[in-house]
């Protein structure tokens, strides 16, 4: 199934499909490891609306939504 | 021993953020560069030596870049300095527990054909997370030294600069291996360097770094090359010439870029990322073990209850209100005891130094210092050591997760709330670490909430004053009152300022057990602080004073500012003058209130009313003389002399409004 990041539940892993938004943005996440192909596992996310944490190519990262809402992945578990 | 002709080394510390650079440097070359547990902390190279073996290694400490690809100020200061500077050697400081994402970055440092030396740092954690490293492997993929380290214990580093000098003076090979990318993209690739080589654009860049970079269309480098083409734009045109008959290499290379973007499906700049990461995932697959955990290490049940939905935000504010109850009983109980001792020495000056002028100037300052250690020192001592441990746990980052949301509301993203944290502190290094936003729109707004938190010298004032003689209700409710201001000045700072920040991307480093000795320096280094340049003009602050009172000086002054003291805040006339020496130091307005007044017993010369007015204006009147420099340095003169003026104006306004309000309330019996 094909969602936003911003999208899968606590614990579920997704493959990364597409990165919408801006250049710098792009840059910035390809560069943390955030890259077409690449699975991230949700590992929370904060309440009321806020941020989320994940786990990609071994490092933690907390997205905010707004750039989690951009990533397109797809559901794996 | 310094001599002329003794060889230098330029050596430069590079790698992502938070790997351990600073502790490294630092190790090296005796200097004390800020280190903490969360990314973004050098914002600045700093340079330091070390003598070995007959040589001078000079040692370069660099902002933690997470590419070579400009991204924020940060990161082009390094990639800057490793391009243009040259260094004999760079040596990538890499965290061997997210060995990962950190060779993605060596990867790029490989394609600059300057010698290497690769610190798997952080081995002690890698090692609790089960992960084993094969280090000669790894040597022979990359082509240069690899050494394993772990920077906090100083485990390794003999064999560090051992191998700087085997390497500068050949006796050691580093020649970083070429990479692989792929057939399409590598074909691309020659067909650049073949141009780039004809055409000796950019002569003194490593030619296939080069040839990358244009491919990924990086901005700096793209610029660079129209400034020496020299051409006029062209168009593309797909009219089959042969590489050398362009004019434009930029023209060319469009023509490679959109026939690789066709094919992939997705811009250059990620497919050439991807690429690089199936190079980094290869090697690892040779090189790396990880040992799978069935219990989940303490660190992760750690997260689990400080990220807590709910918990968590408990757990924040119930230490934020201990760290506060905390600094406030030591500081208050071991204060008191040594105003005591302080107060009975008085006589024996007396005794030994007579009366008069002399004697009278003498004890001023003796006054000043004692003041100061005795007043200053117990509060801020106690404070910076907690914020070390905070600072060193890698608890910074949860905060800002938690707080991301509430930040949005003042326009800001969670990474704002670490120089916040530091802001408590001092607020000059807090503007300095609004750096790590990405913005200047963002560093703008979070630097003008910066001015507005209380640093330790604003709390001791609050403390020494309301929190003794009124009691520690007193100090949370002006808490809240400060923290009520900064939300709604944010929120009008956000009309000034308007806009969605970028959004929060941020790494979440590892929890770990804070190492006491990089708290305790770092402790002693913010101490010092206090102690050179606060101390001393304690000292003369006191001195100037005792000076201006017998000229009868004091007076004057005091009624050229009673309209606003005396008539608008209702505060005694003596106020005046520790105000303006307050904005020299913060501490100044308290410590010589005492020498105003005569009494340390601020109880017999102010109301209760006048202490929480005075604490309300000294939290807001005006950022001292320290801070006023720094916010020049990051916003130039016009907007720091905003900040400036509005917050005179605002604290005299609040100030006046306290005033009245609590007056008010005391009148009709509601409180005192
Ligand atoms: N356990 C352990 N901790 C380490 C080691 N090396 C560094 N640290 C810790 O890692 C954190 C980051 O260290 P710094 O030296 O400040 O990192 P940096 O690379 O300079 O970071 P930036 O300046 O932010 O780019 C600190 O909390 C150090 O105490 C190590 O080998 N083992
Ligand atoms: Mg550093």
């Amino acid at each position: 199934m094909i969602t936003a990041l911003i999208d899968l539940n606590v614990g579920n892993k997704g493959k990364i499909l597409e990165i919408r938004g801006g250049r710098m943005v792009n840059q910035r996440l390809n560069d943390l490891g955030l890259t077409i192909g690449s699975i991230v596992t949700v590992k929370r996310r904060a309440p009321f609306a806020g941020p989320i944490h994940l786990l990609v190519r071994g490092s933690n990262l907390a997205l905010g939504r707004g750039i989690a809402a951009k990533i397109i992945v797809q559901r794996l578990t | 021993m310094k001599n002329s002709n003794i060889q230098k080394i330029r050596v430069a510390l590079a790698g992502n953020a938070n790997v351990g650079k600073s502790v490294i440097f630092n190790l090296l070359t005796g200097l004390h560069q800020h280190i903490g547990n969360w990314p973004g902390k050098t914002i600045e190279r700093a340079v330091g030596s070390v003598y070995h073996k007959g040589y001078e290694i000079e040692i370069i400490d660099l902002p933690g870049i997470y590419s070579l690809s400009t991204y924020s100020l940060e990161e082009i200061i390094s990639r800057e300095f490793i391009l243009t500077e040259k260094p004999d050697v760079i040596i990538n400081v890499v965290d061997g527990s997210i060995l990962e994402r950190n060779l993605f970055f060596t990867l790029q440092l490989m394609e600059l054909n300057t010698p290497l030396i690769l610190l798997v740092n952080q081995m002690d954690i890698a090692r609790s997370k089960g992960i084993l490293l094969d280090f000669k492997k790894l040597e022979t993929a990359v082509g240069f030294p690899v050494i394993p380290t772990v920077a906090t214990r100083g485990i390794g580093f003999t064999k560090v600069l051992d191998d700087i000098v085997a390497i500068y003076t050949g006796k050691k090979k580093s020649i970083p291996k070429t990479t692989f990318y792929g057939p399409e993209l590598e074909a691309q690739i020659s067909k650049i360097q073949k141009v780039l080589e004809i055409k000796k654009i950019l002569p003194t860049y490593p030619q296939r770094w080069l040839a990358l970079k244009i491919l990924e269309e990086d901005e700096e480098i793209l610029k660079q090359i129209r400034r020496k083409q020299k051409v006029p734009f062209q168009h593309f045109r797909n009219d089959h010439k042969q590489p050398e008959e362009y004019t434009d290499i930029l023209v060319f290379s469009r023509a490679l870029i959109l026939s690789l973007e066709e094919f992939h499906g997705h811009s250059c700049g990620s497919l050439i990322t991807s690429e690089r990461y199936d190079v980094v995932s290869s090697i690892l697959s040779e090189v790396q073990q990880i040992e799978a955990k069935i219990v989940p290490p303490l660190r992760e049940r750690i997260d689990s209850i400080i990220l807590h939905p709910i918990l968590g935000y408990f757990i924040l504010f119930v230490s934020v209100t201990l760290l506060l109850f905390g600094v406030f009983y030591i500081g208050d109980t071991v204060s008191s005891s040594l105003l005591i001792l302080f107060e009975n020495l008085k006589p024996f000056h007396v005794d030994v130094f007579g009366e008069g002028l002399l004697s009278e100037l003498i004890w001023a300052s003796l006054e000043g210092l004692m003041g100061g250690i005795s007043i200053a020192l117990p509060y801020i001592l106690p404070f910076y050591l907690i914020l070390g441990i905070l600072e060193d746990s890698g608890y910074m980052t949860r905060i800002a997760f938690l707080m991301d949301r509430l930040m949005h509301t003042i326009g800001l993203h969670g990474k704002a709330f670490i120089p916040c944290m530091l802001g408590i502190g001092c607020n000059v290094p807090a503007c300095l670490g609004c750096r790590i936003l990405e913005r200047q729109r963002d560093r703008t707004l979070a630097i003008f909430i910066v001015t507005l938190i209380p640093c330790t010298a604003q709390t001791l004032i609050i403390f020494a004053l309301v929190g003794k003689f009124l009691g520690f209700h007193w100090v949370l409710l002006l808490y809240l009152l400060n923290l009520l201001v900064i939300i709604i000045l944010g929120k009008l700072a956000l009309k000034t300022l308007p806009g969605e920040p970028m959004g929060l991307i941020m790494e979440m480093v590892s929890f770990r057990k804070p190492n006491t000795k990089v708290v305790l320096t770092q402790t002693w280094f913010r101490l010092k602080e206090f102690i050179y340049i606060a101390l001393p003009l304690i000292i003369v602050g006191n001195i100037i004073l005792k000076a201006l009172e017998i000229y009868e000086f004091l007076d004057i002054m005091n009624a050229v500012l009673s309209p606003v003291t005396v008539t608008l805040l209702e505060l005694p006339e003596e106020i005046g003058i520790a105000l303006i020496f307050g904005i020299f130091r913060k501490e100044l307005a308290v410590i010589l209130l005492g020498t105003l007044f005569g009494t340390m017993d601020f109880a017999t010369v102010m109301s209760p009313v006048q202490m929480i007015v005075f604490s309300v204006v000294t939290m807001f009147y005006i950022p001292c003389i320290a801070t006023i420099a720094a916010l020049r340095r990051e916003l130039r003169w016009k907007k720091t002399l905003v900040i400036v003026g509005f917050e005179i104006l605002f604290a005299i306004a609040i100030g006046v409004v306290v005033s009245r309000v609590i007056q008010f309330s005391s009148d009709v019996g509601l409180i005192f």
